[in-house]
């Protein structure tokens, strides 16, 4: 195969080229996404070997329902929402974290520095992190450690733009509080 | 975890993938197969809000052939055809359900969407009431014997 620099390519290229039968194509995908997804995937299930289960299994799956990723779309939500999906049935299936409530929504309207946010986070983000309700920590860590715009955690966690909103304002004054207590 | 480590296993990862793939032990769906997906999925949300509306305007029409008054009320339970609420409200959760498969479905605030879809259900059957398609319907057609359904006498009449 000629010699091809696929890094000008955006996703949703790859996977076009992908589809019409190019699927050595596809390790370019897993090499764009492994670090971030077993990342993302840490800090859902708090186990590395876990989290390595889930992005390979999501990876596979990813692969098998490519015809169905509509290329007009973000494909990096797309992605991350079946590692969301494979996190949530490896929690559910092991009851080691308390199963979401979608309807323990709080109102928003509380704003702490982002500054702030981001060094704590960056200092303390897995310990703070941990002791957090998924429901929380999900959104908070898309959001500041993920760089995902709120559109984008919108698409990911299927919920509306202004639930993630609600839902990250809610998880910062938490991780504010517990990354407070921790260093106190 | 070393980094180290942590490298090996990705790599292992991008392997395993890989292997699977060129091996062909596992392929990609069919377009077809989520063509064929989308289509069945908005075809099955139409004929839920269709049958839907449609019980619910023969409930309407039964309602006003029989009118109000304690003892056509009585008459008109007596021939009170209990599927017909039942499969109305099967209709509208199932429709209900259908469109939270949607992806329109978690961008707006889906308590407005079941509203709307409640709210164009009543009023696709009042429609079809006004227009005089279900007195149309009650004289010809394949549903005449659901607009005729007449009361079975209870009572003994004086």
């Amino acid at each position: 195969m000629a010699t091809e620099n696929f890094d000008n390519l955006t996703d949703e290229q790859l996977v076009q080229k992908i589809v019409r039968n190019d699927k050595e194509l596809y390790s370019q995908i897993i090499k764009r996404y492994q670090t971030k997804l077993t990342r993302y995937a840490n800090y859902l299930l708090s186990e590395q070997d876990k989290a390595n289960d889930v992005v390979q299994e999501a990876f596979i799956k990813a692969y098998i329902n490519l015809n169905g990723f509509d290329t007009k779309k973000k494909f990096s939500s797309w992605l991350y929402r079946i590692v969301h999906n494979e996190a949530i049935n490896m929690v559910e299936k092991h009851k080691k974290v308390i199963p979401l409530d979608p309807e323990l929504d709080f109102d928003g309207g509380v704003d702490v520095e982002e500054d702030y946010i981001k060094s704590e986070l960056s200092a303390h983000a897995q310990k703070c992190l941990k002791q957090m309700d998924v429901m929380y920590s999900e959104p908070l860590s898309l959001y500041y450690l993920e760089d995902k715009s709120y559109d984008e955690i919108s698409d990911i966690l299927r919920l509306p733009i202004g639930t993630v909103g609600t839902r990250i304002n809610r998880a910062k004054v938490i991780m504010r509080k517990l990354c407070q207590n921790k260093m106190s | 975890m070393s980094k180290q480590d942590e490298l090996t296993k990705q790599v292992n990862i991008e392997q395993t993938v890989m292997d699977k793939v060129l091996s062909g032990k596992i392929k990609m769906k069919p377009k077809w197969y989520f063509v064929a997906g989308s289509a069945l999925s908005v075809a099955g949300l139409a004929g839920l809000v269709v049958t839907a509306t449609f019980c619910v305007n023969l409930l309407l029409f039964l309602l006003r052939k029989q009118g109000p008054g304690i003892y056509r009320l009585e008459l008109m339970l007596d021939s009170f055809s209990v599927w017909l609420p039942i499969l109305a409200l099967v209709s509208i959760i199932g429709g209900i359900v259908m469109l939270k498969k949607f992806d329109f479905s978690y961008k707006k605030n889906f308590k407005v969407i079941i509203l709307g879809l409640i709210l164009s259900i009543v009023a696709g059957a009042f429609l079809i009431d006004a227009t005089g398609l279900s007195d149309l319907w009650s004289k010809k057609g394949p549903f005449k014997g659901m607009y005729q359904t007449k009361p079975r006498m209870r009572f003994k009449s004086y």
